[in-house]
């Protein structure tokens, strides 16, 4: 997977543009702020998401006084050229094209162009709730195994309809409620069952992989806490429940007739992250914090590639914030292969080097007109 | 910008299924360069529609006038086999295969909180009393194969399993004459754990 050129039009601040990234390796995009670096990532992120990873909506990614933003890529997969289109309209659909197909699944995108974003609020994943840290592992397996995602919108509409069910119930358990009751908790103990498997599958997957990437982050500088084993990273799945769903949701039932909200189930679960032993949520430091995050993203890079067969774009957005010169030479160093578009706002640090670096006000502003869809 | 009248009768074929705004402007412009009659039809048809069609007594499929749906007046359809459907346009579609030879039993729905069905709102209570007066031994679960539906057919096998009827449910699989390659993994998914041995 290979992204040759990129062409934008009336995208945020780009009117037309040009953009042709080293085709296997690393371009460093530099530029002062304001100037379009992580716009150009945004761009490339569309292609596979079709959302903005800076949750923007829709109409903020087209230029003021444009109707639409256009989005095309020319890309290699296993040799062969691929096209693909998105176009953003403020009002009516917007749409996207594989090779000239219109595209009927936002899967059919995330085949065709996969990516990794790695973004400064992903310091969030570490320091936030624990949504965040189950919509990295929900991203991951909606990405890896396509029967994952059918299991979390099937999760997803259970928990609404059985909400709306304890809802009407206003705290009684007649018994017309407790037989209804009894049919979605049952949906719920077998989806979210086995939903709470694959992300478990998956955090043991990860966890080698986020040790070993967080080893190379960490482990370039000095000592990273006074901890002596500061870089024994921890990655568990915590489920909110024992044994299985079901006897849980039953016993939980009084209780969650009383609040109204299911109590019990993979929605209030979390991934626990620890440092050196110590909870990384609380008490690791917003450097360590920070590595952790990005380790976690190159974790489920890296499983990406193997099962996929190859290596989805890697997309790192400010990734020199916050680490030392130490770390940020290791992380370029120790990139995993396959192409990776990294900006910086600050100078790359001594002893750096990278193949091509590209000053995105080459081309803000714009010399190509990219044909429309 | 419109007549009052224009206005009212664009808003009320706006409030059909599948009919938006522009939709329903193009059939109010429509409607008014049609020839009186034909507009007369058309009301015509949708108010004997209303007056004539009513609900079988004993299935819930539609039926004219207050007697029994075709399906149940008719002898010589099988008295023991029951098709459990959501809507009586199910009826439609699986008469249409002329595969089954039994009645039916329209729930007039499925179990959905979101939208505050619950069983009280289905004709569930009816399906239990039909089971016990007319002998049924088979009982087909013909609801959709989404959340709602499954969930509704898994409420019925509950209450249905003391009353000692065979209980079946619809597969769910490939459609005939189609490409593998073209199915969604969700559907041929299913198609696999639901395979079945071949008889050499």
């Amino acid at each position: 997977m290979s992204l040759l050129h990129l062409y934008l039009q009336d995208f945020r601040l780009f009117v037309a543009a040009r953009f042709d990234p080293d085709p296997v390796g690393t371009t460093v995009i530099t530029g002062p702020n304001g100037t379009g670096k992580t716009t150009l990532l945004e761009a490339v992120a569309y292609l596979g998401t079709q959302r903005s990873f800076r949750g923007a909506p829709r109409e903020a990614m087209i230029r003021a006084g444009g109707e639409r933003a256009v989005i095309r890529a020319e890309l290699v997969r296993d040799g062969l050229p691929l096209l693909v289109e998105a176009e953003l309209a403020a009002v009516g659909k917007s749409r996207a094209q594989v090779n000239r197909q219109a595209v009927r699944t936002r899967r059919d995108l995330a085949d065709a162009v996969p990516v990794t974003i790695f973004s400064p609020e992903d310091l969030g994943i570490v320091q936030g709730g624990p949504a965040r840290r189950r919509d990295l592992l929900d991203d991951a397996l909606r990405m890896l195994d396509p029967k994952a995602g059918a299991v979390l919108d099937e999760v997803e509409r259970v928990l609404r309809q059985r909400a709306a069910l304890l809802r009407q119930a206003g705290g009684h358990l007649r018994p017309d409620v407790a037989s209804t009751l009894e049919v979605w908790d049952d949906r719920l103990a077998d989806a979210g069952g086995a939903l709470a498997e694959a992300r478990q599958n998956l955090t043991e997957d990860l966890e080698p992989r986020v040790v070993e990437s967080y080893r190379i982050l960490a482990g370039a500088g000095p000592a990273v806490s006074s901890v002596a084993d500061a870089t024994s990273v921890g990655v568990t799945y915590r489920r909110g429940w024992d044994g299985p769903l079901a006897v849980a949701l039953s016993a939980a039932r009084a209780d969650d007739l009383r609040r109204a909200v299911s109590t019990v189930g993979p929605h209030r679960d979390d991934l626990d992250l620890e440092l050196g032993g110590r909870d990384a949520r609380v008490q690791a430091s917003q450097g360590e914090q920070r590595c952790l995050a990005l380790a976690l993203r190159l974790a489920v890079h890296r499983l990406a590639t193997e099962r996929l067969g190859a290596a989805p774009i890697l997309l790192l957005d400010d990734v020199f914030s916050e680490l030392d010169p130490d770390r940020s030479r290791a992380l370029v160093h120790e990139l995993p292969p396959g192409q990776t578009l990294l900006t910086t706002a600050v100078p790359l640090p001594d002893g750096v080097s990278v193949a091509t670096v590209f000053d995105v006000r080459s081309i803000t502003g714009g010399q190509q007109n990219p044909r429309p869809l | 910008m419109y007549t009052p009248p224009l206005r009212a009768l664009i808003d009320e074929l706006g409030r059909l299924p599948g009919i938006g705004p522009k939709s329903a402007q193009r059939i109010a412009f429509h409607l008014l360069k049609v020839p009186i009659e034909d507009a007369l039809r058309l009301s015509d048809a949708i108010v004997s529609v209303k007056e004539r069609t009513t609900l079988c007594a004993r299935c819930f499929n539609v039926a004219e006038g207050g007697e029994l749906c075709d399906v149940c007046a008719d002898d010589r359809r099988e008295a023991t086999t029951l098709c459990v459907v959501e809507d009586p346009r199910d009826i439609v579609a699986v008469e249409r295969t002329q595969q089954f030879r039994g009645r039916y039993h329209a729930l007039q729905g499925a179990l959905n909180p979101l939208e505050g069905i619950g069983p009280e709102q289905l004709r569930i209570k009816e399906l239990l009393v039909r089971i016990e007066e007319e002998g049924i031994t088979e009982v087909i679960l013909c609801t959709n194969p989404n959340l709602e539906g499954e969930a509704t057919a898994m409420y019925l096998a509950r209450l249905l399993n003391p009353f000692g009827v065979t209980v079946t449910r619809i597969a769910s699989g490939l459609p005939v004459g189609g490409d593998l390659e073209y199915a969604d993994e969700l559907t041929l998914g299913r198609a696999l754990e639901g395979r079945r041995l071949v008889e050499p």
